[in-house]
């Protein structure tokens, strides 16, 4: 249909203010901050309702025109780019802000609400939103979603699949959906984590529930100057190996400092080749204890000097400066081409050393400021766009960092987003099947390929990087905090050993309970967990398994071998199979082999025990109790209710190896409990070390349920070898305690069912209402059409009946 | 200045652009519309655009475009990679330029008998209003349809004078309880010995509030500065630059120039009230330029420590020419908390536009209106009891806007609730 026809529509939809056809608009919207051009829109609609932007998305779709959805063009990959005559969605006026729910860490926002507007939202109440992407003053929730975005302070907590319980999108028909229930475990095939990151090609984000995470109590940021670049990301390694975890370490290098000094006058020394700035947080004692550490490691590798920021405001304007970097590029150049590359943190001294040979082999100037705690650089290659010879190299020697960087195990992109810039390049990372599996889940959301086309995926005419063998035997790369095994091993086994070095997988101890309870105890293997996709509370504050999970080989139901992540913290290479994967049930794909994330495992782990708690706690002392919890970096919490006697109250946290950490924890419950009339709880404490053998942590009974096996909601009645437990919470997040008009009397959700029992894993449950089953029944038949793996009986029953 | 920038200046200003946007949250045209040609980053993309013959400056929707840039200088106040304001006053010039047409309507409004004029209209509508309507005259006015809904507007913006001492206290009076006060007379700081300043009147200031003008030259002359009135000043030339009126902006430079340089040589300042004449004034190249110094910095530098009791929560409203010209954001704030009783609170979007700009009220009334509305709604949600600024212009806009939104809520001008201070801090009769 013509254009003047589908312009008349949309003004009659959305209101004749809001469609603009004019030549200034038309013209601006083709352009945003990746310097790139591609089409000119032939209108753009700026709604000012989420159901006035489903009428336009709707309205696309009948006059099959693409469309595409721009938050605040901060974009640097050029996600949010028009193809010629296609209708540019802006969410510049969907900015309602939901009240903070304080008690659940939650806020919802529509997808033009602007990152920092959320963080200013929610200080009040002592929370924040984690993810911090350089543009958070303009860039949106909506856009943060889509491109699955980071920063600085995503290194200790994730980035925002993590931070984003409950999403609300448009599928590329304009249908509305909310995917997630917001609980903190979901099983199921995870749209969630597949929308998020996936560049608004596969639907469009209409409004997020957030999660929010506490302020820390006390922050100590360093600034360490070092002589050379190399020494910088050495000493990074040896402060990420060391057992800390800092909240952020960033370095910037000689050139950036230039800019950066001459836009802001910061007053950073220039005649040094780089700075880190070192972020530990955590209580009074402890922020201040781990800075003093994180201090000792950084001079140890070579710092210069280290110095703390005086006050809240130097430790702001530090922060300005580091967040504005890359503008003050601007006054090196009139052009830069921003890239992100990540690579295994054992790679990074490397890749930065390779960096200096490719500047000079283009003749180039690279400025880098980068998040060197998750290996994840940004060499900002800058020239000016007037030179069609500088322009030239300077695009060659992007491309040659990319490649690099993949010869390194790495990825081409880790916030930014493939969109444009890296559609050349992306096919240099995926194996031809995950290529295949990715085209092909395009087409089960968006048939006719409306939905932004021309991003993500690369031409069809590409040859796919060749397979990556499955590997056949575990492999720690410890300086790289990766461990990868093949499926069939044993958690308990790979926990053991990364024990031996202070290390383990944050999905919690592999249990001994095999024989006393609904659960795989030592059994439980790579494979089981992937399929799972749950966690222990001792993954506190994480959402599945999927937030450690960073690699993954897996097999189709009809045999075809893929492989899909990489073995690096960051990663944002095309739609995220892994999270699709993870939790799924095994449904739609076997896992062959993994990556895991290693982090610091626990100095000592401790359990609270309350066994007089009332059925249900006051609005006053649950609210304190939660304060607490907050107060103390979100300890596991669990409630148990028992038909014959009151229900059992459970606090489990795990500290780092010094007593006085937990000790505060422990006096704070005390008062709490002697506040709100509580018996004193009892306690019992054991070293970290005692992870590697469960059967020693008997004296825990929280721990030792801790399992992957035992985050399950139970509702087994009438197991022989349970105590009649009538409900068992598990928060790892404040949210479920004693909130049972949460919990469906029907356990058909994606949390309130019991993953393994008897040794076996579960089939997938029934996922809830807001999901649309027909796509989901398109993923079973992209991923195992011959139904070889197995289908749940909702599944089944929506494939034949259409509905289910 | 933007008027000589040639091809090669203005292509070199604009490759400092590196588009990444993080202007477009300080723009107020851009918050008001979410139409990112209505951007810093939009305009200087367009601009780009015109200079590479693409597209026609008077092409309707670019020179709108360009035309409804404030000119506040809140982009360039944030632009990490230093984009110039040469750069977006260019902009606007263009915009002048292809419609030569839109200035004489309100080439008028920098005459001071006009100004006067509408100072004196304004409380005459104001106080009949009130009278009528009662205190919510605005919004009642504001419902009604299409005509009525415009003069509203235009009643609205009529210029605010806080009126003589009598009637300022007894609105301070409503405001804090108006309880005795008490005396603290005994000890002022010795007054700073004979600091010589020479007044800049400013035509804003004389013509729409002249009470506060006075009551600002009392507490000068209080704190112990020695004022001389240069006679034969004029306005400062912002409004005829906004009109982009060169000729007349010239014209005023000279007559002030004039004015003032027999008085340079013996005077330490030159004090200005308005933010918006002070940061035309700095502007200029000279000697005079290098003298002036606003009111509230100096207030702060001078003020006795001992400034009396006003329990109020203000919230602070700094003009663009202040926030962003001149870089005075500090000062007020240092000032109030010397007052005891005062808290000060920050309204969030602080460093976006109020929409006053010159004659942009005048110019754009109904994107004015919508930037004056949320301004309004940012100060009243800090929950204060009254607003305070430095510039006549945000001052109507603003009330205006708080009519609306929030007409329990006054705007006031902070020299004013100083001079309230310092009458507080010693026996009444002495100021009044």
């Amino acid at each position: 249909m013509s254009t003047p026809d589908l312009i008349r529509d949309l003004r009659r939809a959305a209101g004749r203010s809001s469609v603009l056809d004019d030549a200034a608009a038309c013209s601006v919207y083709a352009r945003d901050a990746s310097h790139l051009e591609h089409g000119r829109p032939a209108c753009v609609v700026l709604p000012e309702t989420v159901e006035c932007l489903r009428q336009v998305v709707e309205l696309c779709a009948c006059h099959g025109r693409p469309f595409v959805v721009r938050g605040g063009g901060t974009g640097l990959s050029g996600g949010a780019l028009p193809v010629d005559g296609a209708v540019v969605i802006g969410t510049s006026r969907l900015l309602r802000l939901g009240p903070v729910d304080v008690e659940r860490s939650r806020v919802h926002a529509e997808p033009g609400v602007i990152n920092d507007a959320v963080t200013r939202h929610a200080l009040p109440h002592g929370l924040h939103f984690a993810p911090d992407p350089s543009s958070q003053s303009a860039a949106t929730v909506g856009g943060n979603v889509a491109e699955n975005a980071g920063g600085p302070h995503c290194l200790k907590v994730g980035v925002t699949a993590q931070h984003v319980r409950r999403l609300d999108w448009i599928d590329a028909r304009g249908r509305a959906w909310t995917t997630g229930r917001g609980a903190a475990f979901e099983r199921g095939v995870d749209l969630r984590g597949l929308l998020c990151g996936s560049e608004g090609t596969l639907g469009v984000v209409t409004g997020a529930e957030l999660l929010l995470q506490p302020v820390p109590e006390a922050t100590v940021t360093l600034l360490a100057v070092f002589p050379s670049l190399a020494d910088a990301t050495r000493a990074v390694v040896d402060l990420m190996t060391s057992g800390l975890v800092p909240e952020a370490c960033e370095i910037v290098d000689r050139v950036m400092l230039g800019a950066v000094e001459a836009a802001f006058g910061f007053g950073f020394p220039t005649d040094v080749d780089a700075v880190m700035i070192c972020e530990m947080a955590g209580s009074v004692g402890a922020a201040g204890e781990d800075a003093a550490r994180a201090e000792a490691v950084l001079r140890a590798a070579g710092a210069r000097d280290v110095n703390a920021a005086a006050d809240e405001d130097e430790r702001s304007r530090l922060w300005m400066c580091r967040k504005k970097a890359f503008g003050a590029v601007g006054r090196l150049a009139p052009a830069y081409i921003s890239m992100d590359v990540v690579v295994p943190l054992g790679s990074l001294t490397t890749l930065v050393e390779d960096i200096q040979t490719i500047k000079t082999e283009h003749r180039v100037e690279v400025a880098t400021a980068f998040h060197a705690g998750d290996g994840n650089l940004h060499p900002g290659v800058h020239y000016d766009d007037r030179d069609q010879d500088l322009t030239a190299r300077a695009h060659r020697a992007a491309d040659a960092i990319v490649m690099r960087a993949l010869e390194l195990k790495g990825s081409c992109t880790g916030e930014h987003g493939v969109g444009l810039e890296k559609r050349h390049l992306i096919h240099h990372q995926l194996d031809a099947t995950s290529l295949q599996l990715m085209r092909g889940v395009k087409t089960v959301f968006d048939p006719h390929g409306l939905c932004n086309p021309d991003k993500l995926l690369p031409a069809s005419d590409v040859t796919a990087a060749s397979p990556v063998p499955v590997p056949d035997r575990p492999d720690f790369r410890w300086k790289s905090l990766t461990v990868t095994a093949p499926a069939a091993t044993p958690l308990a086994v790979l926990q053991a050993e990364a024990l031996t070095r202070g290390l383990w997988i944050p999905v919690g101890a592999a249990s001994r309970i095999r024989a006393a309870g609904p659960g795989l105890g030592g059994s439980v293997t790579v494979g089981d967990l992937v399929d799972a996709g749950t966690v222990g509370p001792s993954l506190l504050g994480s959402t599945s398994v999927g937030d450690a999970l960073l690699e993954l080989w897996a097999e189709t139901g009809d045999g075809r071998i893929f492989h899909a992540g990489a073995p690096v913290l960051k990663n944002v290479a095309g739609y995220d199979l892994v999270r699709l994967i993870s939790g799924s049930g095994g449904i739609l794909a076997r896992p062959l082999a993994a990556t895991w994330q290693l982090k610091p495992a626990p100095g000592c782990v401790a359990c609270w025990t309350w066994s007089d708690v009332p059925p249900t706690l006051s609005g006053e002392s649950r609210r304190d109790f939660l304060r607490v919890l907050r107060r103390h970096g979100q300890p596991a919490a669990a409630v148990r209710e028992r038909a014959s006697a009151g229900p059992v109250l459970w606090v489990l946290a795990a500290g780092r190896d010094r007593a006085w950490d937990l000790d505060r924890l422990g006096d704070d419950l005390t008062a709490w409990s002697e506040d709100h009339g509580l018996r004193r709880p009892s306690m019992q404490r054991q070293s970290g070390s005692d992870l590697a053998n469960p059967s020693s942590l008997a004296g825990l009974p929280g721990w030792a349920c801790g399992s992957p096996d035992w985050t399950l909601l139970t509702r087994r009645e009438g197991h022989p070898d349970w105590p009649r437990p009538r409900r068992l919470i598990w928060q790892n997040r404040p949210d479920l305690l004693w909130t049972p008009e949460v919990i469906p009397e029907e356990p058909v959700g994606w949390f309130a069912d019991t993953v393994f029992a008897d040794g076996r894993l579960q089939s997938l449950p029934r996922p809830p209402a807001g999901v649309p089953v027909e796509l989901l029944v398109g993923l079973k038949r992209l991923f195992d059409p011959d139904d070889r793996l197995p289908v749940p009986e909702w599944l089944a029953a929506a494939r034949e009946g259409g509905t289910w | 200045m933007s008027g000589s920038l040639d091809r090669t200046q203005l292509d070199d200003l604009r490759q400092s652009c590196v588009e990444c946007g993080l202007c477009l949250p300080n723009c107020a045209t851009y918050l008001a519309t979410g139409n990112e040609a209505q951007s810093p980053r939009g305009r200087l993309l367009l601009l780009g655009e015109v200079l590479d013959g693409r597209t026609d400056a008077s092409e309707p929707s670019v020179r709108e475009t360009f035309d409804q840039c404030l000119g506040c200088l809140a982009c360039t106040a944030t632009c990490p990679s230093g984009v110039s304001a040469d750069l977006l006053a260019y902009v606007r010039r263009l915009a002048a330029d292809a419609d030569p047409n839109r200035r004489p309507p309100v080439r008028l409004l920098d005459r001071r008998a006009v100004l006067r004029t509408l100072r004196v209209v304004g409380s005459l509508v104001r106080g009949a209003a009130v009278r009528l309507l009662g205190a919510g005259w605005r919004g009642r006015l504001e419902r009604t349809p299409g005509a009525g809904r415009r003069l509203a507007r235009l009643l609205g913006t009529l210029p605010v004078d806080p009126g003589s001492d009598d009637a300022l206290i007894a609105q301070f009076e409503t405001l804090d309880g108006g309880g005795p006060r008490p005396a603290v007379s005994s000890h002022h700081r010795a007054p700073a010995a004979g600091l010589r300043v020479a007044v800049f009147k400013g035509c804003a200031d004389a013509s729409l509030m002249p009470h506060t003008s006075r009551r600002l030259q009392d507490l000068l002359r209080r704190l112990g500065c020695e004022l001389t009135v240069p006679e034969g000043q004029d306005c400062c030339g912002a409004l005829a630059s906004h009109l982009e009126s060169r000729g007349r902006t010239s014209r005023l430079r000279r007559r002030n120039r004039r004015a003032f340089t027999p008085h340079l040589g013996h005077c330490d300042h030159v004090v200005v009230a308005a933010a918006g004449c002070g940061q035309e004034l700095k502007s200029q190249p000279g000697d005079l330029s290098d003298m002036v110094i606003d009111a509230v910095s100096l207030l702060e530098r001078l003020a006795p420590v001992d400034l009396g009791p006003v329990p109020l929560r203000v919230a602070v409203h700094d003009p663009c020419h202040a926030r962003h010209g001149l870089g005075v954001v500090e000062a007020p704030r240092r000032l109030l908390a010397r007052i005891p009783g005062v808290v000060v609170l920050e309204p969030a979007e602080a460093e976006v536009c109020c929409g006053s700009a010159g004659v942009y009220g005048v110019q754009h009334p109904e994107m004015s209106a919508v930037m004056g509305r949320r301004k309004a709604e940012a100060l009243a949600a800090t929950g204060c009891d009254a607003v305070v600024t430095t510039n006549p212009g945000c001052l109507g806009q603003i009330a205006d806007g708080l009519a609306l939104v929030a007409p329990h809520i006054p705007i006031l001008p902070l020299t004013d609730l100083v001079w309230y201070a310092a009458r507080a801090s010693g026996p009444r009769k002495e100021m009044s």
